[in-house]
């Protein structure tokens, strides 16, 4: 949750994603209770209303649910929701750039490859 | 429920400050209200207060006119930069006379809040206004805009002369207040790039007219930066609104505003990326004249 703002995505989508990686990382528990709006609205110095976009986006996902007269919580099985997301998003996120820029380098596919089987993961 | 103004025209000494300005500010928002100097800020802030007469048009707070009207001026407050040269004639009253008089304007003044916010500037209640520096000054002036409780309240340049500390304090100090009351805000500001986050709805002021009102975060998510070889990035950009030509050598930049719809032409070889209010700004009401591509 203390990431840094960048202006190069926008700011809803920003906090509901590391809302997600805390989630990932297991800083937030699922069935425990994720800050308010207005708490990340302060930590961050943005409206609350941006906060509460983020927050439910998570909520129309079911990866955060409310509680009425107390707050938004994270949904049981929520951490295996967000790492299907990601995987499914991985190719469009980051192989597709990757591919660009070897392509704009001259880099051939079998480079590429091999490149990616020097590394371990 | 809304402050409302419709076609305020203010003519100074023959020239239009105002022209034809309407706007609707609904209760329980943060509006920035931003433009160039001389873009009309002040004398609309002070109009839609009744500080000010309009030459033409009408304001009205929840349905009554505000004009000479006590029990509409009772919610609206507007706290303005303190000018305390030689004939402004306040340069001798203490900081906390000062504060003891704005509170008898309002009815709802907070005294527990203006101690606390005194303390929390660290300003000496016994110094004279003359005396302060400009970003002292400021605060005198956040404080009273904060202890008003009034339900709409208007801030002009209220983080002018604060360093960066007393800024970002300034702003966890409006979302604190809003958080707790739901009060709407209006802010007028020139350091943009520290308000953006802040302000729910944005009012772009240029040569006395309203330009653009609209969702702060809506608009930067239809205004893009598209750079690369010029004649790849004139493709990009036909037929879309484009604003603040750069060249350099081969290279140019430019900044478009996307309607629904539109998109930047992605099979071009060209970088598109978002850009901050300030930048969007800077585009809209730089010198450069627009063109349509």
């Amino acid at each position: 949750m203390n990431e840094q703002l960048t202006e190069q995505k926008s700011i809803y989508l920003q906090i509901s994603e590391m809302i997600e990686t805390d989630i990932l990382r297991g800083i937030l528990l699922e069935e425990e209770q994720v800050p308010s709006t207005n708490e990340l609205a302060k930590l961050y110095t943005i409206n609350p209303a941006t906060a509460a976009k983020g927050i439910n986006l998570l909520v129309d996902e079911g990866i955060l649910y409310k509680r009425r007269g107390i707050g938004m919580f994270v949904s049981p099985g929520a951490r295996g929701k967000i790492l299907e997301k990601r995987r499914a998003a991985f190719a469009r996120d980051h192989i597709a750039p990757l591919l660009a820029e070897a392509k704009s380098l001259g880099i051939t596919r079998e480079e590429l490859l091999d490149m990616i089987r020097e590394r371990e993961l | 429920m809304s402050l409302t103004c419709e076609h305020i025209t203010k003519v100074y000494g023959g020239r239009e400050v105002l022209k034809d300005v309407s706007l609707t500010l609904e209760p329980g928002k943060i509006y920035g209200l931003i433009g160039r100097n001389g873009a009309g800020k002040t004398t609309l802030l002070s109009i839609l207060t009744a500080q000010n007469p309009a030459t033409r048009g009408t304001v009205a707070v929840d349905g009554e006119p505000v004009w000479e009207n006590r029990k509409a001026l009772e919610r609206l407050c507007f706290s303005r930069e303190l000018n305390v040269g030689a004939e402004s004639g306040i340069a001798a009253i203490k900081v906390k006379e000062y504060l003891r008089i704005a509170a008898t304007y309002y009815a709802g003044w907070d005294k527990e809040m203006e101690k606390r916010l005194v303390a929390l500037f660290e300003l000496d209640g016994k110094k004279k206004l003359g005396k302060l520096s400009k970003g002292m000054l400021s605060m005198v002036t956040i404080i009273v805009a904060m202890c008003s409780k009034a339900p709409y309240t208007l801030l002009d340049e209220p983080v002018a002369g604060l360093d960066v500390v007393a800024r970002e304090q300034f702003y966890k100090l409006l979302l604190e207040e809003y958080a707790a009351t739901g009060r709407t805000f209006v802010i007028s500001t020139h350091i943009i790039e520290e308000a953006a986050d802040v302000l729910e709805e944005v009012i772009i002021l240029h040569e006395g007219r309203v330009l653009l009102m609209e969702d702060t975060q809506a608009l930067l998510e239809r205004v893009r930066y598209v750079s690369g070889k010029a004649e790849e990035v004139d493709a990009a950009v036909a037929g879309l609104e484009v604003h603040h030509p750069e060249t350099l050598g081969r290279s140019k930049g430019v900044t478009v505003f996307l309607k629904p719809g539109q998109q930047v032409e992605e099979s071009r070889d060209v970088s598109v990326q978002l850009v901050n209010l300030q930048k969007a700004f800077v585009a809209l009401c730089g010198e450069e004249e627009r063109h349509e591509a």
